[in-house]
């Protein structure tokens, strides 16, 4: 518990009502996308970058650890209160100080959710281009503090890739700012691109200015449908070894296809093995020829069907598909696990033929959906919470999953972090001397291990 | 002065890879400095052992390429890495080169060529630069609006750190955030956090069609104003640059004028139409001379003297300013720039980067830069830009008046430095003041 001294400074800092300290919202503030659950001391809602510093330097006196959150969408237990902690909550920091598409450059503030970026860019044309599949949710800073990837990533890359600079409340409560407004700007080393993906764990983001781009002329969104899961995932390689590059290569399976039109009734063909929803975006005159290939391509593999989308409302039919199959397995059992590994896109194929195996082996349902392109998958394991016995073998699965994405040359998350959920995992895919440079990292910015704590990393 | 066992070196590499005589030392060298001893590793392990020996000696280390900059050393050790010069692995279905970083960075341009892949980052030097110096530096160029700058395409590497440890990190997955992003925080480090033995390298498929857009004008700022045309009907190219005439001859001989060169790659389609319209504004602009350059050996040339022009300033970046401000933002801010500088079209050189807002200058000989920096970079900031990089950082704090900023940046800095080389062995020319 907080002392009445402690709150009363805090709300003198923030005001009355940006300090939570009731039973209600403790908990409320205890959970975030995962299964994970903590209680923080207290939760505060800064405004500005002054009070992130105010209270920084507070509970630094007080020796008290903190805690970040923008919406709490993210999928690693990264927002989960751990020891004696507070919760700086930026949902209330959600200025768009700044759009300047004539140079490419927006300026927002942490807790701005990235949908209402993007609405504000469309009216001029442009799009910030990471879209995480939370993205009407989720935050800024959220986004930067995961590295949060995508549909879109395999043309346009991740959010590390938008960042141009940062303003950033130090551990010591101390402002720096990094990079700037363009790609020339960082300061010796690239502490930009070290802060994102960091968790939360080495600085508290107050101001972000990202890169933004006019929106493609023309998109073009096709369907292919296949009888086995094998066949669509031969397809993935193949169109880029015949150098097209989609903007989109997202494959569902049998089980989320099924579960998906339960849900929302899009018209997907219910015994189909797999599917893969490609997209491309360009010039509208070299439109026709990549079209052409992908048919051809999609047909060598074995497709049985391919369909080029002629309408807004067929191309919004079979997003809304997509966006609704994690969600959409709630009528199969309770709980899900969403995975998060990537292997190389030629073991995409062999990474497939091994989730089979391992539902096979552990007696459980997952489905897969798979940022294919990139070989980003999320096997979805499906259950039920109260099941004992089922909940082990769901972590025994975790693990599996896990070390076959490394046995492929592969990372244990692609795009939602480590967070609390996979620590445990990180000495599979590092060793001694890789886990050292993290904590020389976490170190040099935090050596009192007061942003964050036990995220990451154990100190 | 002497104060290497070279004997334990030609132990862990063999004689004929240890240089210690002075007139052959020579051609691995560049700089003031005077290391005792050039060293030639051939592989991972000798690497680290000579990291080690270093660490025990507690002597200084400089690495490079194929020369090493000898600023710092007094004695110590250079290593040069053109003998680990493989590449490894070119892995076509996932878009991945595994390299060795002493290999020349024109010749990993020629083999990802071959096999109909792209590596956009532009050599730092044309002949000598070598791809683990092209991450070490971890330039940005005028290419990087479309393609990314240089760091994006480092998916992991192997390096030996300043202890004599080996590091391996990343793989061939473009999405991977497993821990703290150790592997783009490398890439500008200048080899202060470990030396590169091999890298994992991200590749595009190859554009379809190259094509390129030359025009001259008299005035270097209506050039520019074509440019401003261009972002504002949303045709944006790969690159887009304007070298003043004191440049121009280096680039191509015999051409006079103030030269923008537009480069296109993508599909032949639209490329066409874009070279088109390009060529039209570019006329409508006042340019003479405008040409549309399909031919491939043609293509290569004048993309070739660009090049050149880039590594001669390259080389002499005590004599050369940069600073960025929004594209849009250029025609006024060359206006106040002839304002301090006079006449840009007879200044010893001058860069226009459109597409990235970017301007490269080539001072006058006997220019003070640091006083010449201030001035800039005020001008720049006014614009919402700044002076480039650490230099940048340094003035902009200076004009908050932000000491303790800039001592929490370069603290940071430096403590990261110190933490990976705690005996400050590695590269000690690379100075990460301003």
């Amino acid at each position: 518990m907080l002392s009445q001294t402690v709150i009363n400074r805090l709300k003198e800092i923030l005001g009355e009502k940006n300090v939570v300290t009731d039973q209600v919202g403790l908990f409320a503030y205890g959970y975030d996308a995962t299964l994970l659950a903590g209680q923080a001391l207290g939760i505060v809602f800064p405004q500005t970058t002054e009070q992130v510093v105010e209270v920084v330097k507070y509970m630094n006196e007080q020796n008290i650890k903190l805690i970040p959150r923008g919406a709490g969408t993210n999928l690693s237990g990264g927002t989960i209160p751990t020891e004696n902690s507070v919760i700086v909550g930026f949902g209330r920091m959600t200025k768009i100080h700044e759009i300047d598409t004539e140079n490419f450059v927006a300026v927002v503030e942490p807790g701005t959710v990235n949908f209402d970026l993007q609405l504000e860019l469309g009216k001029k044309g442009f799009y910030y281009p990471p879209d995480p599949a939370s993205y009407k949710a989720s935050t800024m800073g959220g986004n930067l503090g995961e590295c949060s990837g995508g549909p879109r990533c395999f043309k346009y890359g991740v959010t590390r890739d938008y960042i141009l600079g940062l303003e950033v409340v130090l551990p010591n409560g101390q402002v720096i700012e990094t990079g700037g407004r363009d790609f020339l700007s960082e300061s010796g080393y690239d502490l930009t691109r070290l802060i994102v993906g960091s968790e939360g764990t080495l600085g508290f983001i107050t101001k972000i200015m990202v890169r933004v781009l006019p929106k493609p002329v023309t998109t073009r969104t096709m369907l292919a449908i296949y009888n086995t899961i094998e066949e669509a995932s031969l397809t993935v390689a193949a169109i880029v070894s015949a150098g097209i590059v989609p903007t989109t290569l997202e494959l569902m399976d049998n089980l989320l296809i099924n579960t998906s039109e339960d849900a929302c009734h899009a018209g997907l063909p219910r015994d189909a093995g797999a599917l893969l929803i490609i997209e491309i975006d360009g010039e509208p005159e070299d439109m026709d020829q990549q079209v052409q290939v992908i048919d051809e391509i999609t047909k060598k593999a074995g497709a049985r069907d391919f369909k080029v989308a002629t309408t807004a409302a067929e191309v919004d039919q079979l997003w809304l598909a997509r966006r609704v199959a994690i969600g959409s397995v709630a009528r199969v059992k309770p709980s899900y696990s969403l995975q998060d590994i990537t292997v190389p896109r030629s073991t995409f194929p062999a990474a497939v033929t091994e989730v089979l195996k391992i539902a096979k082996d552990f007696n459980l349902l997952i489905g897969i959906l798979a940022h294919a392109g990139d070989g980003n998958f999320h096997p979805l394991v499906i259950f039920d919470q109260r099941d004992e016995d089922e909940v082990k073998r769901v972590h025994a699965a975790e693990l599996e999953i896990c070390k076959m994405a490394l046995g492929l040359g592969g990372t244990i998350t692609g795009e939602h972090g480590i967070g609390l959920l996979k620590k445990k995992y990180l000495d599979l895919q590092f060793k001694p001397v890789e886990v050292d440079a993290f904590k020389k990292i976490k170190d040099t910015f935090d050596p009192k291990n007061l942003f964050n704590p036990g995220k990451i990393l154990n100190i | 002065m002497s104060n290497v066992n070279i004997s334990n070196l030609k132990g862990i590499v063999g004689d004929a890879n240890v240089v210690d005589t002075s007139s052959e030392m020579a051609k691995f060298l560049k700089g003031q400095g005077q290391p005792a001893v050039v060293v030639l590793p051939g592989n991972t392990s000798e690497v680290s052992e000579i990291v080690k020996l270093a660490n025990e000696q507690n002597v200084k280390l400089a690495v490079g390429g194929t020369v090493v900059d000898t600023e710092g050393l007094t004695g110590g050790i250079a290593m040069v890495m053109s003998r680990m010069n493989k590449m490894i692995e070119l892995d076509h279905a996932n878009l991945v080169a595994v390299v060795e970083p002493g290999l020349l960075h024109k010749d990993f341009l020629l083999n990802v060529a071959e096999v109909g892949l792209n590596f956009p980052p532009e050599p730092y030097e044309v002949e000598t630069s070598s791809i683990g110096g092209c991450f070490a530096i971890g330039d940005a160029d005028s290419k990087s609006f479309e393609y990314g700058p240089t760091r994006t395409f480092l998916l992991g590497f192997e390096m030996v750190l300043p202890t004599g440890e080996i590091m391996e990190i990343g793989n061939k997955c473009i999405k991977n955030v497993a821990g703290y992003d150790f592997i783009h925080l490398t890439v500008g480090g200048q080899g202060t956090f470990g030396i590169f033995t091999k890298l994992i390298v991200k590749l595009l498929p190859a554009p379809e069609a190259k094509l390129a857009v030359l025009g001259t004008f008299s005035s270097l700022r209506k050039a520019n104003d074509v440019f401003h045309t261009l972002i504002q009907q949303n045709v944006l190219p790969t690159r887009m640059n304007l070298l003043n005439a004191a440049l121009v001859p280096k680039a191509i001989p015999g051409t006079e004028g103030q030269l923008v060169l537009i480069d296109l790659q993508g599909y032949k389609a639209s490329g066409t139409n874009f070279a088109q319209k390009v060529a039209s504004l570019l006329s409508v602009g006042g340019a003479t001379n405008v040409k549309i350059i399909e031919d491939e050996a043609e293509y290569n040339q004048v993309i070739d003297g660009w090049l050149n022009v880039r590594s001669e300033l390259n080389a002499k970046p005590d004599s050369v300013l940069e600073f960025t401000i929004g594209a849009m933002k250029m025609p006024q801010a060359l206006a106040q720039l002839e304002v301090l500088l006079g006449g840009l079209e007879n200044y010893p050189g001058v860069v226009v980067e459109g597409l990235l807002g970017h301007v490269l200058l080539a001072l006058p000989e006997g220019t003070n830069k640091r006083a010449l920096a201030v001035d800039v970079n005020k001008l720049a900031m006014s614009f919402g830009g700044n002076v480039r990089g650490l230099l940048g950082n340094n003035l902009k704090s200076e004009v908050y008046n932000d000491a303790e900023m800039w001592n929490q940046t370069i603290g940071l800095i430096q403590g990261l430095r110190q933490k990976f080389d705690p005996k400050g062995i590695l590269n000690p020319g690379v100075s990460l003041q301003a």
